[in-house]
């Protein structure tokens, strides 16, 4: 099965026009580059355009091929789509208009329900029989009579790449991406892109993989190709850490932006059946910088290695699946902003006089506590005193809490 | 056309879309030419195809209009 690679890697040389000639497809790159050049110069854009680490070509057609493999439900597409769209619960808004960002597009189609008010689901996807899967499913929804009037879903598809979102400003109230962003090379660009495509206060919702996703795969690779190669080349894909979900939020210029993680783990017979799922889901590999050719010596390794290191007591191996969710809103003034600086109505000095100083048995030989007109510097510099005097006393007593600014309080 | 036993027909493409969707790369709206199936952004002199009703909105798709095409050629995912 690794030589279909070599094949595909083959026909690929062999059937496309080598650069520079073939005007269609070349010509529209250059044109593409010179627009992405000038648009993001304008500086609505926040992208990285010098990230290539994915192959979006070969990562369409192994979704093509996956489109075939992929299974009606499978348990971890369909947990996380179902943990994804029951966000949309959260909400009190209607959003009529959705886009289905690829992944686990028809997942996501079928296990809408009509959550969220949708209306129109627009499945967009870089590979052919993927959309063609998403088309299949929509003329195959035999619903009668009141489920088919609850859930009037008007489906449309269109295929294009997440990198170069095809949408006009402000047209779109939710996106849905369900696992569908970890095989996009310029993930701030694309996500600043899905910003300028909602509507002002329109939902971005997103689930891709995190950075403990395969961990115990990744291990046994690596420690296999030591062993057996010398060398070690990327066989996971990079995937976004946990931390920098919410600095891809903020990047792209989302408002409120929520990030939670989830932990999935999946026991399987064996390495080979990991692999075969991954695969059915369009999950391989698609890094630019990866090793064309697996040895089979290796592959055996990495498979005994993986159920030597982690193999459960009857015999399974589990695997990891760390999925990071986000959700983000447009930017809208009917949104919570954050003060001005200089804008407080209430003073340090009320907080004084709610909680009076003399009512505790430090401070009462404070020659300053019985004044309450106090600025905030006399206040630092008080507690600063306190600080030094009181280092010796006990930090707590019954009631009483130490404020980070070393100034005392009593909760009642 | 049957695929996988279920009859799907020659669907046209679904005009409604128009007001949502723009060119990929400078984000104008696009034209909707019925004749040779394609939407058109005439700022830019970009075509993008449409096949079997599906529009397809990626940039190494797009023909530009200045030059007439002067053969059809196969596209490199086209026969698989």
């Amino acid at each position: 099965m690794w030589s279909r690679e070599l094949f595909c890697k083959a026909g690929k040389r062999i059937l496309l026009p080598a650069p520079g000639e073939g005007a269609p497809v070349a010509a529209a790159q250059r044109l593409a580059t010179r627009a992405a050049g000038e648009f993001s110069a304008s500086g609505d854009e926040v992208g990285d355009r010098n990230a290539d680490v994915f192959d979006r070509e070969l990562k369409s057609k192994q979704r093509d091929r996956a489109a075939w493999f992929m299974h009606e439900s499978d348990p971890i597409l369909d947990t996380v789509t179902e943990n994804l769209l029951d966000r949309l619960q959260d909400c009190k808004r209607m959003f009529p208009t959705a886009l289905n960002l690829g992944g686990a597009l028809d997942h996501v189609q079928r296990m809408l329900h009509g959550r969220g008010g949708i209306e129109r689901l627009i499945s967009m996807d870089t590979s052919v029989d993927m959309i063609g899967r998403s088309k299949r499913l929509a003329a195959m929804d035999g619903l009668t009579g009141e489920e088919a009037k609850r859930s009037a879903l008007e489906n449309m598809q269109i295929i294009a790449d997440e990198e170069y979102l095809p949408f006009q400003a402000g047209s779109l109230d939710v996106v849905i991406s369900s696992l569908g962003l970890h095989w996009v090379n310029d993930l701030p660009g694309a996500m600043s892109q899905c910003r300028t495509a909602l509507k002002p206060d329109g939902l971005f919702l997103a689930a891709m993989f995190g950075g403990e996703t395969l961990r115990e795969l990744r291990i046994a690779c690596t420690v296999a190709q030591l062993e057996r190669e010398g060398g070690v080349s990327p066989r996971i894909s990079p995937l976004a850490q946990v931390r920098d979900a919410g600095n891809l939020l903020t990047r792209a210029g989302f408002a409120l932006p929520t990030v939670d993680v989830d932990e999935y783990t999946v026991r399987y017979p064996s390495a080979m059946e990991l692999i075969e799922h991954l695969r059915s889901m369009g999950e391989v590999n698609a890094v630019r910088q990866r090793s064309l050719v697996m040895s089979r010596d290796t592959a055996l390794a990495t498979a005994s290695i993986y159920q030597s290191m982690f193999g459960e007591s009857d015999g399974t191996i589990p695997a990891t699946f760390q999925v990071i969710y986000m959700a983000g809103w447009s930017p809208d003034i009917s949104q919570k902003q954050p003060k001005r600086r200089g804008s407080a109505t209430v003073s340090f000095k009320d907080l004084q006089t709610a909680f009076p100083p003399d009512a505790f048995s430090k401070t009462s030989d404070d020659p300053k506590s019985t004044s309450t007109t106090k600025s905030i510097t006399e206040l630092a510099s008080e507690s600063k005193e306190r600080e030094r005097t009181g280092q010796n006393e006990s930090e707590e007593t019954s009631g009483t809490t130490r404020l980070p600014s070393g100034s005392w309080f009593k909760l009642d | 056309m049957v695929r996988g036993g279920i009859l799907v027909k020659h669907a046209a493409f679904n005009t409604s879309l128009l007001q949502y969707l723009a060119c990929p790369l400078s984000k104008d709206p696009l034209r909707y030419c019925e004749k040779s199936q394609e939407l058109v952004n005439d700022s830019l002199g970009v075509a993008y195809p449409i096949i079997d009703g599906i529009a397809c909105l990626v940039p190494s798709r797009g023909r530009l209009i200045e030059k007439l095409p002067e053969d059809p050629k196969p596209y490199p995912d086209a026969g698989k």
